[in-house]
């Protein structure tokens, strides 16, 4: 054992004055009693002829001599000279994803994993790390590596549960980064606290995460809005149909009101019971006289309450303008005039930008200007999109996506093609419809810019005479329609960031939160788009740039989330999965109890010396 | 000075008790004890035989009418029994509030009057002897050598004044040494009887000598050991230089209300030692506090501690 303040041995020299102090005789009065002989027993223990006598077996003194050595031998600062064990780091994530905001955790899952995660930081070694993550709909790090565990209770209570998604993903990835380098033997840990309800984590599979998996959570009470819509009612073009996904994720069936408000005032109730673990559909018919907001609001009390409710921003439709630049092609033009509320004009070439239309259909003609909307671009050849383009005689269709809202209920069976242009699917964009050597249509957003390719003239196959062919047509008339895509974009997931085109430059903008907070953007004057990324509460939002008013709605609509089923472990792929842990281990430090056994001994000694004289 | 000591009240209730006693009454004075000696009284004893020179008035003349045989008829001899008080007159029984001096001569003077009420032979022995301290007046001094002489022999009520005079004449000092006391007075004794000791036993020398002197030599013993309400409970807590009344010794404590309790046990020890010690001995033991009621003490607790009846 070392020193490092081997002077303060020189406060020892004050042991010899405490028992200086008990030579010194007290002053005693003198009292005359009958006898002695009852007092005898107590007569004993201070009958000292000797000094020093006088010092044996007082227990009061031996307590003061030990209390005194104790201060001096702390005050010298004794240390152990050994190797020192690397420190551990602990990586904490935190889930503050919306259902932990669920209660069937007193008062909430949220708060009783930062409860835990808080004793975890008071169980830190001395030298040891700790790293504070949390996970929400973004990943953010609270509190990088550090030992110092005020800074950690901070970061821990700067935590915010948001009603976003949990996206774990990048909170891992962050966490493996921080571990994947460190000495073994420092045995990094990934402390997760979560109610399990993650989305997949295949990529972790085989990444060997030393993750510990804790548990929050005890029931699945809950119903849920997971989807919501809003459309043009298609059997009467004056009402709207809100459609809305109500899933009951209890074990229980539930029974719940469900009300539908238009920008803020009651239109409809209806009760509804659904069955455990069942999902109801239900579509409201409502008029619409302006652009509003709807909201789906659900009365049942569950333990989660943020997806209750869900708005969504609805526009009166428009008629779209859109532009078919052809040499002649009648089938295109009867489909295209066959969907409803669609004014086209026909030109044989295009030179200028199309500013005025919806979007542009170039039908084989390569036109003079590239138009700067929405295109549906059908064997033309355009350098900006694609690149090496070849022809391909009687390319077979193998494959196609159904699933892509522009081939909803658009199949390429027995369609034949006699020759296609074929080129690499851009990075941009998604292919739909696949040959062997390459795809024969794809489509995706380049800039703001929604681009449908298909690289075979409609004329030169089959495919004008299948049923397919004017329901394609209807679809890429709605996902071409710069109104449709604009009302998705008013519909965000919490978390994720609204994005605005920006028609003119703009100096700032003040978006008005839920709460009736209102922020301040300040935008960058050459900017093209404003983004707004704190969207972490669901709620109506507007924005205001100029004397223009946007409104969005952010939404949980996650089914996933919804779920608020506590899981026993997270999975990482097929074939790994980490258990929940029941162990909460924690280093105790010793420090306090060595200091409350000081504070009884000090306690002892007073009472000792107390009951010794009155 | 009776009422000092007793009120005429308490004397008259007094009067219907008679000291208890075991054993025989072994005087060779007449008195109102039953002995084992044969004599003239009124209790009939045994017959026995008549030899020549026989007192006629003793014939049993029914029996020798069934009999023909002459009989003569043998009555007890009625005796006194001597009462010796050995009265703890030592410095110490000075303290307490009210003084344990004062009540022992209470107690020594109910338990004289009825002795004296029963026609026994009544002698109180206080102990130390009397002290010639440099300050004491010679007359009071005479005085009391007066009243201990008279106190050494009383017999008959009509004594009784002079008795509480005398036992009001005594006074308490000195270092008193209970084993010496009660040793010489048994042996000064021409006939065993009743001893009363009246005490507060606390003598370093012990008492065990004493006790066992007196029961050896035949005496029916009596033990009231009279403690100070001070001394069964203390009142003075802190650093105490403590002074022995009796030997002058000076004694450093510290005491605090904490070790009242084992102080209390230490009292309690003490008082059971010598209750056992009595118990093994047919020694009739009874301790009291200086402030008991006296009444309460003569009338019901020394009656029902069978020391009269």
């Amino acid at each position: 054992m070392h020193f490092l303040a081997p002077l303060a041995f020189l406060f020892a020299a004050s042991i010899p004055v405490v028992i200086v102090f008990y030579l010194l005789k007290r002053k005693r009065v003198v009292k005359l009693v009958s006898s002695t002989l009852l007092w005898r027993k107590y007569l004993a223990e201070t009958q000292a002829s000797a000094p020093f006598q006088k010092l044996r077996k007082n227990w009061l003194l031996i307590l003061q001599i030990i209390l005194l050595a104790l201060v001096v031998f702390a005050l010298a600062r004794p240390y152990f000279a050994t190797k020192a064990k690397p420190a551990q780091l602990r990586v904490v994530i935190l889930d503050a994803s919306a259902s932990m905001q669920a209660t069937d955790e007193t008062p909430s899952r949220f708060e009783k994993a930062r409860a835990e995660a808080l004793k975890w930081v008071d169980g830190l070694a001395g030298n040891d790390q700790m790293v504070v993550l949390q996970a929400g709909a973004n990943t953010e790090v609270k509190q990088s590596a550090t030992t110092e565990k005020a800074a950690l209770r901070r970061a821990f209570q700067a935590c915010v549960c948001s009603d976003g998604p949990t996206r774990l993903v990048p909170a891992l990835k962050m966490a493996e980064s921080l571990v994947r380098d460190l000495d073994p033997r420092t045995n990094p840990e990934i402390h997760l606290f979560s109610d399990g309800a993650v989305p997949e984590l295949n990529e972790f599979e085989n990444k060997a995460l030393p993750l510990v998996f804790h548990r929050v959570g005890k029931d699945a009470n809950n119903v849920g809005i997971t989807a919501l819509d809003a459309r043009s009612n298609p059997e009467d073009a004056r009402q709207r149909a809100i459609y809305a996904s109500i899933a009951n994720f209890s074990t229980n069936s539930q029974q719940t009101e469900v009300e539908l408000l238009f920008d803020d005032r009651l239109l409809e109730t209806r009760s509804i019971t659904i069955a455990a673990t069942e999902t109801s559909p239900q579509v409201f018919l409502a008029a619409q006289p302006r652009d509003g907001v709807f909201t789906v609001r659900l009365t049942a009390k569950d333990d989660l309450a943020v997806d209750n409710q869900a708005s969504i921003v609805s526009l009166l439709p428009k008629p779209v303008k859109a532009l078919l630049v052809s040499r002649g092609n009648r089938l295109l033009e009867r489909a295209l005039r066959a969907v409803p509320n669609v004014e086209l004009a026909v030109a044989t070439d295009l030179t200028d930008p199309a500013t005025g239309f919806d979007f542009v259909v170039l039908d084989g003609v390569t036109p003079t200007v590239w138009p700067g909307g929405n295109v549906l671009a059908i064997h033309v050849v355009n350098t900006n999109w694609v690149q090496g383009v070849t022809q391909v005689e009687s390319p077979p269709i193998v494959d196609w996506k159904s699933a892509h809202p522009l081939l909803r209920y658009a199949g390429f069976d027995n369609v034949q093609v006699m020759q296609s242009l074929s080129a690499k699917t851009p990075t941009w964009a998604t292919s739909l419809v696949e040959a062997p050597q390459a795809p024969l249509m794809f489509a995706g957003e380049l800039g703001r810019q929604r681009i449908i390719w298909i690289g075979f003239d409609t004329l030169e196959s089959n495919w004008p005479l299948r049923v397919s062919y004017p329901i394609f047509v209807a679809n890429a008339v709605e996902w071409l329609n710069p109104a449709n895509a604009r009302s998705g974009q008013l519909l965000v997931k919490a978390g994720d960031p609204f994005r605005l085109a920006l028609t003119e430059p703009a100096a700032s903008a003040q978006v008005t939160l839920p709460g009736g907070a209102a922020k301040s953007l300040t935008l960058d004057p050459s900017a093209s788009e404003l983004v707004f990324g704190d969207t972490l509460k669901q709620g109506t939002y507007k924005v205001r740039l100029g004397t223009n008013d946007t409104v969005f709605c952010v939404n949980l609509l996650d089914a996933a989330e919804s779920n608020i089923k506590p899981h026993e472990a997270v999975e990482l792929g097929k074939y790994t999965k980490v258990t929940a842990t029941t162990k909460h281990r924690a280093n105790m430090e010793l420090w306090r109890t060595i200091a409350a056994i000081g504070l009884l001994v000090l306690l002892f000694e007073w009472w000792y010396y107390h009951r010794r004289t009155v | 000075m009776p009422d000092a000591l007793i009120t005429p009240e308490l004397l008259r209730r007094l009067e219907q008790f008679q000291l208890l006693a075991a054993r025989r009454a072994k005087s060779s004075a007449k008195g109102e004890r039953r002995s084992r000696a044969r004599g003239q009284s009124v209790e009939f004893a045994d017959y026995r035989t008549y030899v020549h020179g026989d007192d006629f008035r003793y014939l049993d003349w029914n029996l020798y009418g069934r009999l023909d045989r002459l009989f003569l008829k043998l009555y007890e001899e009625e005796r006194e029994r001597p009462v010796r008080m050995f009265l703890d007159a030592s410095e110490s029984m000075t303290f307490g509030e009210p003084r344990k001096f004062d009540f022992a001569r209470q107690v020594a003077a109910a338990i004289g009057y009825v002795a004296l009420s029963g026609f026994d032979r009544v002698s109180v022995n206080p102990f130390p002897d009397l002290v010639n301290g440099p300050e004491s007046d010679p007359a009071a001094r005479t005085m009391e050598l007066a009243a201990r002489g008279a106190l050494r022999s009383v017999r008959g009520k009509k004594s009784a004044l002079q008795f509480f005079q005398n036992l009001g004449a005594l006074t308490a000092g000195g270092s008193a040494n209970l084993n010496q006391a009660l040793r010489r007075g048994a042996l000064e004794a021409r006939r065993a009887g009743l001893a009363v000791v009246i005490s507060d036993f606390l003598d370093p020398e012990g008492y065990e000598a004493g006790l066992t002197a007196l029961v050896g030599r035949g005496f029916q013993v009596d033990l009231v050991q009279i403690l100070a309400p001070d001394e069964l409970s203390p009142t003075t807590f802190g650093d105490l230089n403590l002074v022995d009344s009796e030997t002058g010794a000076h004694q450093e404590v510290t005491f605090g209300r904490f070790r009242l309790k084992a102080y209390r046990q230490t009292v309690q020890n003490f008082v059971q030692r010598l209750r056992e010690y009595c118990q093994a001995r047919g020694i009739n033991f009874f301790t009291a506090s200086s402030n008991t009621d006296l009444q309460d003490l003569l009338l019901k607790q020394l009656r029902k501690a069978e020391v009269w009846g």
